[in-house]
């Protein structure tokens, strides 16, 4: 059987993905859980998966220059497109993008690349299933390298475990990092909030949503904001064949129950319940229901 | 000086800070270096006065001259070019724009060509201040050459606010380019303790000082006051939770705009900032 990739994104950040996602959780039997957020990694907070393996990610490599051997040639300051080396020359890891120019065009042989460690996947089991999350190393590029890994390692343990999805917490934005974690999914769910820039990146995300996976849903979570804002995303959202499955109004007890780091959908039934929980879970598992 | 506002998770006010504080400062001048899904101007409502397109470079190969060495896809790092016996494939969204194909390629065949990845806009909010923001087109994967434009065209300003990016990845790194002092904006829940000591440790690495602004203050819990003590960080102001300024904020409405309670509460935090910032460049 195929695996379903139902990934959760949202264009402006804030909005609520890691609340969804992890009320889904309980709900949705049979997933395996990944965290695809790298840079702000959250979920593990509300899931406190019980640690099982862990290992370091390379994604990229960054230029280190023997000062013993360098001849001041300046061919590699020449050459840099990054900005990356300085008058010295000494190269700053944090722009470096690891191409090997300037390996290449040292006459000295006087620079070498080294893989660096870019960030750390970890698997684990939670009281719901498998979960697999990555936290990138602050200031890391290729963390949609990172995503990658971190989709793989999920959908791998799904069919080891003969589950039938992924849940994916994705990341804001529009960027690498979400196009990594949506390419090819089936079904991305997109969080926003009726305010002018949610409604503004939502229009983003969804288009770049529509380019590279399959069915779009939205849910627009603190609805009762702004009941003039929330029509105006429900609009953009229908004249995009993307339905509106869920809306959740503004309300302290969730902010309360993610204090408590408990998963919100369970400590709060009620409010998602009236929200259409039953409705999104539904589409979920059968789309074209 | 150059302050750049961040903040680890999305959504805890990293443009609701800068935008309240651009528009009490006039000498100030905002950049939006959110590059993937800029909101300033939404607030700024900036009169355009002048537009740059941003592009990158990729690779072009010139089959009559290629001659299938294959030096170029063993070369790229990024796995940006597929080269076969008979044919030679630049994948130009993977192409970090480095050159090294051109410059490993024997028979002369590589030739860079640019494409648009995205747009700077810059001219005068509805504040009369200089504003500028940088907008990432639809489907490209890195903001990065944008932003670093958005600073070099600010570069010889006096004062300069930054609208950053959420996270920790290259975007926010080169967002902070420069700067001489940063704001965390976090908010008191768990999500916002965890992701704001990513950005600690970032800023640390970088060198670079910075205090923290802890919004939404009344939800959540206290967890986020503990870690500031023990991490020995200093708060420049605490924003408490208002829902009539959330939903001014839906509209586009600042906190400043709204009732002279927000402007002195934000007026007090720029103080504090400022203070912060000068102290933190005496030591």
């Amino acid at each position: 059987m195929k695996i379903k990739e139902i990934v959760v994104i949202s264009g402006k950040g804030g909005t609520g993905k890691t609340t969804l996602t992890a009320s889904l959780v309980p709900f949705l039997e049979d997933a395996v859980i990944a965290d695809c957020d790298v840079d702000a990694p959250d979920l593990h907070i509300l899931l406190n998966p019980r640690s099982e393996e862990e290992e370091t990610f390379s994604g990229s490599a960054k230029a280190v220059i023997n000062e013993d051997l360098c001849t001041h040639c300046n061919l590699c300051i020449d050459h840099c497109r990054f900005g990356a080396i300085d008058d010295t020359p000494r190269i700053n890891p944090m722009k470096c993008e690891g191409c090997g120019v300037c390996e290449y065009i040292c006459p000295v042989d006087a620079i070498a690349l080294n893989d660096v460690t870019t960030g750390t996947v970890f698997k684990g089991m939670t009281g719901y299933g498998p979960m697999v999350h990555a936290r990138l190393v602050p200031g890391e590029e290729t963390s949609g390298k990172l995503v990658s890994q971190v989709r793989n390692e999920a959908k791998k343990r799904a069919e080891s475990d003969g589950k039938r999805y992924v849940l994916i917490d994705g990341s804001p934005g529009i960027g690498c990092n979400v196009i990594s974690s949506i390419t090819g999914a089936s079904t991305v769910l997109i969080v926003t909030e009726p305010t002018l820039s949610g409604l503004h990146d939502m229009k983003r995300v969804l288009e770049v949503a529509a380019r590279f996976s399959g069915k779009v849903f939205v849910i627009i979570n603190k609805y009762d904001l702004s009941v003039e804002m929330t029509r105006r995303i429900e609009k953009e959202a229908e004249d995009n064949n993307a339905p509106v499955l869920m809306k959740l109004p503004f309300d302290k007890k969730i902010v309360q129950a993610v204090t408590e780091k408990k998963i919100p959908s369970l400590a709060e039934p009620d409010l998602f319940e009236m929200a259409g929980w039953k409705n999104l879970l539904q589409r979920l598992r059968d789309p074209e229901s | 000086m150059k302050i750049a506002i961040l903040s680890g998770k999305g959504g805890t006010g990293k443009t609701t800070v800068s935008n309240n504080l651009a528009a009490l400062i006039s000498e100030a001048v905002l950049i939006d270096c959110d590059v993937e899904e800029p909101n300033s101007h939404i607030f700024m409502v900036p009169r355009i006065t002048g537009e740059e397109e941003i592009q990158t470079g990729y690779p072009v190969v010139d089959d009559d001259k290629c001659i299938h060495c294959r030096k170029c896809a063993d070369f790229c790092h990024y796995n940006a070019i597929i080269a076969g016996a008979a044919a030679t494939m630049p994948l130009k969204d993977l192409c970090h724009d480095c050159g090294g194909c051109r410059l490993v390629c024997p028979a002369g065949a590589i030739t860079y060509e640019k494409k648009g990845i995205g747009t700077i806009y810059t001219g005068k909010s509805r504040f009369g201040s200089d504003f500028l923001y940088g907008q990432l087109h639809l489907g490209e994967l890195s903001g990065v050459k944008i932003i670093n434009r958005l600073n070099e065209m600010t570069a010889d300003r006096d004062l300069v606010l930054v609208d950053s990016p959420p996270g920790t990845s290259c975007s926010t790194v080169a967002a902070l380019e420069d700067s001489d002092y940063a704001v965390i904006v976090t908010e008191p829940t768990p999500f916002g303790v965890s992701d704001m000591k990513m950005v600690v440790e970032m800023l640390r690495e970088m060198e670079i000082p910075f205090s923290v602004v802890v919004n939404k203050a009344g939800l959540g819990d206290k967890e986020v006051y503990d870690y500031c003590r023990g991490e020995n960080l200093s708060i420049s102001g605490e924003i408490p939770f208002d829902r009539s300024v959330a939903e001014a904020y839906a509209s586009g409405k600042l906190a400043v705009e709204i009732s002279d309670e927000n402007r002195s509460l934000y007026n007090t935090l720029w103080l504090n900032i400022r203070k912060e910032a000068e102290k933190s460049h005496e030591n």
